[in-house]
């Protein structure tokens, strides 16, 4: 008999989610965390939309250890000296049910494991799965781990090991890993009185405020981030791999340029550096996720790439969440029916298909390409900022320009050809659906 | 470097007292291994300017020195570089590595 | 016989994070050399003294390989004292005793004494050598000033070792899952307690001195400092505990150390 029914690997949001949704359907699971605690090691960019887990844990604002709930969010365009914001404000938001939440994940995270122990779940940290076990015909049996005597058999193994997965690639669910698929994120948490955080964002009480910035990464294709913690600030920055390679220009540097922004450095002014982090992002979304099933195994979240990155939409623990639970269902259902073969466990990917984790990232296929594309990321903000600095600059007494006039001439003094205007917008209205 | 004209209104930090804001707890085994040799033949140098640890330090006969004991475990490294095999990555033992506290 | 290896849960973030809480190097090499110097047949038992969330260290010491555990619940401001009191009573007829030297929390490293006091054995303390042989072991102790002293144990005793002496076995991941549902028995401790009210940092009176002499500056500090003078003030005495203890006082006393 095998150790347990069903083993996943990573203690993050998507494999306690798969742990909570096996173990409740009654299997013996078994989670497998390489930290000392689960949420160790994991960082992200900042927000989580959990409505998700209405159907895992209910009421679960009651207990999830949020830091506050978002009522406004930003999209920020910035140029050298100018930004444009678009910005948008919800007190319902802050309300039961809420919309999203920053969260630090140590935190977040290790509340969820509890989740799955409390369902049933076994949890071992501190434990590194180190590769697959396999029966003569391929199919997965089991995770091979560090620890003496580390072997461990299961019906399925759902891989939850996040956006490096070396299980999916050892199972060849991937194809070669291409570095433009993905971004580094770097981080730093800053502290400053919540008082302070409550003035300057203009919010009170458990009320938090999220900016997404398009533009001032220092010629490197990505894109930056503030959000609000109780009392930290988050400051990050996102940037393509190849990218930042090529330019020279080290990350941390890139986070200083951008903390010195005319827009931000007041938001941050005095605030010390808390902690420091990093994390690779799967970017690409659609086009680079993997095989999601195969025989006696399935992956879920950042390594199966079930990552947004689409301009105005940032998500990725949403989308960890469910297709882990839709991945704990399917494990469930598969070992009750005796069968984990392919086919038995693609009731997985058939709900990925049929659900937002699969729609979204499908209609949004595009999206991800134009937004890191050069001349989103190189030429469009200096075009947008100077576009609308002429329209509210009154040059008296000169007369006001008109639009068309203005938008022409900015057209053109950013080296922008009406044809590929016309081209990347018709392929945002399309992708963005 | 490129130098940064800033209206400096935080308290400027060293790359060590930045690293030294996140807890590692060190294994004495390294999970990254470079490849010198390799390195030696490589001109672009992805890695030292990409990693966020700044793990990666050229020397001057031409190779990398690196160290893993900052790694925040992030995959960069054996990600944008362009020769096979430079870099052989792992997470480290179980327990052990980076530690987040508030990200 | 029993082996008893005495383990003390520290969480060293202020707000008492579970999460980031552990036990510290010294005791995990207190933990190792309690499963290497137990003989065949003999239990080996783990005791930490602290709150609920201590049983973590204990099934991690179940999944290391100790026949036992026991926690005796404990409110953490307790004295060290009674802490040993409380941990005699669970090491009462144990061939061996291991601990930390200090535990984490900036311990005094005062425990171990204790210990060996209430029960009346031997002590070994500070050891940072052990070399384990079946009829006696062979320890290497810190002294002052770079000194070593190297004892041979061979009765029941304490034994605390410093951090670095031995590196703790990866549990068996067979060890890991069974220690989850392995029974820690629960003792209760004393209850007494003496509370810390507010503490202050240790500020000692001013004294007058008299001004240095000297002709430069370079002479005033070295007055000041002894720095490069010869102190005259190291002796070896050949005396019985009390006596020498009175000798100790008296020459503290004598150079100024004690009022």
């Amino acid at each position: 008999m095998s150790d347990a029914d069903v083993i996943v690997v990573g203690a993050g949001p998507a494999g306690s989610c798969a742990a909570i949704a096996a173990a409740r359907a009654g299997r013996r699971v078994i989670l497998i965390e390489r930290g000392p605690f689960p949420g160790s090691k994991n960082m992200y960019g900042g927000v989580v939309y959990p409505r998700i887990l209405d159907e895992l844990v209910p009421r679960w604002w009651e207990t999830a250890p949020i830091q506050r709930w978002v009522v406004r969010r930003s999209t920020m365009v910035l140029s050298e000296t100018g930004a444009l914001t678009v910005d948008y404000r919800s007190n319902a938001w802050g309300e039961p049910p809420y919309n999203g939440a920053t969260a630090y994940r140590p935190d977040f995270d290790e509340w969820l494991s509890r989740q799955a122990v409390a369902a049933g779940a076994q949890l071992v940290t501190s434990t590194t799965v180190t590769g697959l076990l396999r029966d003569a015909s391929g199919r997965v049996t089991g995770v091979r781990t560090d620890r003496p005597d580390g072997d461990l058999t299961a019906s399925v193994v759902i891989a939850c090991d996040g956006v490096n997965s070396f299980l999916a690639k050892e199972a060849g669910l991937y194809t070669a890993t291409d570095p433009s698929n993905f971004t580094l994120g770097a981080k730093e948490t800053l502290a400053l009185p919540k008082h302070v955080i409550d003035e300057r964002f203009g919010v009170r009480d458990d009320q938090g405020v999220d900016i997404e910035i398009l533009g001032g990464t220092s010629g490197v294709n990505g894109g930056g981030f503030v959000y609000t913690n109780l009392d930290t600030i988050a400051l990050g920055v996102v940037l393509k791999l190849p990218k930042l390679a090529a330019q020279k220009k080290r990350p941390e540097e890139i986070i200083a340029t951008l903390k010195a922004h005319p827009a931000i450095a007041p938001l941050i002014e005095g605030a010390e550096v808390k902690e420091y982090s990093a994390h690779v992002i799967p970017e690409a979304g659609y086009s680079m996720m993997p095989t999601m099933v195969t025989d006696g195994m399935l992956v879920a979240g950042d390594a199966a790439a079930l990552c947004l990155a689409a301009g105005i939409w940032l998500e990725g623990v949403n989308f960890a969440m469910a297709s882990g639970m839709y991945a704990g269902d399917a494990a469930a259902a598969a070992v009750a029916r005796n069968d984990v073969s392919t086919k038995s466990l693609s009731a997985y990917s058939d709900r990925l298909n049929a659900t937002f984790v699969l729609r979204d990232h499908k209609k949004l296929r595009k999206v991800p390409g134009l937004v890191l594309s050069d001349r989103v990321q190189q030429k469009y903000p200096a075009f947008v900022t100077s576009v609308v600095e002429r329209v509210f600059r009154v040059d008296n007494p000169q007369p006001k320009p008109g639009l068309r006039r203005i938008v022409r001439e900015e057209r053109k003094r950013a080296g922008i050809k009406l044809s590929q205007l016309i081209r990347d917008g018709w392929t945002g209205l399309r992708g963005f659906g | 470097m490129t130098s940064i004209d800033r209206d400096t209104s935080w308290p400027e930090i060293s790359f060590e007292e930045r690293i030294g804001t996140a807890e590692f707890r060190i294994h004495e085994r390294a999970h990254i291994v470079v490849d010198g040799d390799t390195c030696r033949g490589c001109s672009t140098r992805e890695c030292v300017i990409a990693c966020p640890a700044n793990l990666f330090v050229p020397t001057s006969d031409g190779g990398i020195l690196f160290n893993y004991e900052n790694c925040f475990e992030c995959g960069t490294c054996y990600m944008v570089c362009n020769k096979e095999g430079a870099i052989s990555w792992s997470y480290p033992e179980g327990g052990f590595g980076i530690v987040f506290h508030r990200t | 016989m029993t082996v008893i290896a005495c383990l003390k849960w520290v969480t060293p973030r202020a707000d008492d994070d579970d999460r980031f809480a552990g036990i510290s190097a010294a005791d995990q090499s207190a933990l190792e050399f309690a499963l290497l110097s137990a003989q065949p047949g003999e239990d080996v038992v783990a005791v930490c003294a602290g709150p609920s969330g201590a049983e973590r260290a204990l099934r991690d010491a179940i999944a290391c390989g100790v026949t036992r555990a026991v926690r005796i619940d404990l409110d953490p401001r307790v004295s060290s004292l009674a802490v040993a009191s409380a941990v005699a009573s669970v090491a009462t007829g144990a061939r061996l005793v291991w601990c930390g030297d200090y535990s984490l929390d900036r311990g005094t490293g005062s425990m171990p004494g204790f210990l060996a006091a209430r029960l009346g054995i031997g002590q070994a303390l500070g050891l940072i050598d052990v070399t384990i042989a079946d009829d006696a072991m062979t320890v290497v102790r810190r002294l002052d000033g770079a000194r070593r002293e190297i004892v041979r144990v061979s009765g029941p005793a304490v034994l605390s070792v410093e951090g670095s002496t031995a590196r703790l076995r990866r549990a068996s991941l067979r060890g890991v899952l069974a220690a989850d549902t392995a029974t820690i028995d629960v003792i209760t401790g004393p209850s007494s307690v003496v509370d810390t009210v507010d503490e202050k940092p240790f500020r000692p009176r001013a004294r007058a001195l008299a001004a240095p002499v000297g002709a430069s500056a370079l002479d005033r500090v070295r007055s000041l400092t002894d720095a490069g003078a010869a102190t005259g003030r190291s002796e070896t005495v050949v005396l019985d505990p009390p006596a020498a203890a009175a000798r100790i006082v008296s020459t503290l006393r004598e150079w100024g150390y004690l009022g």
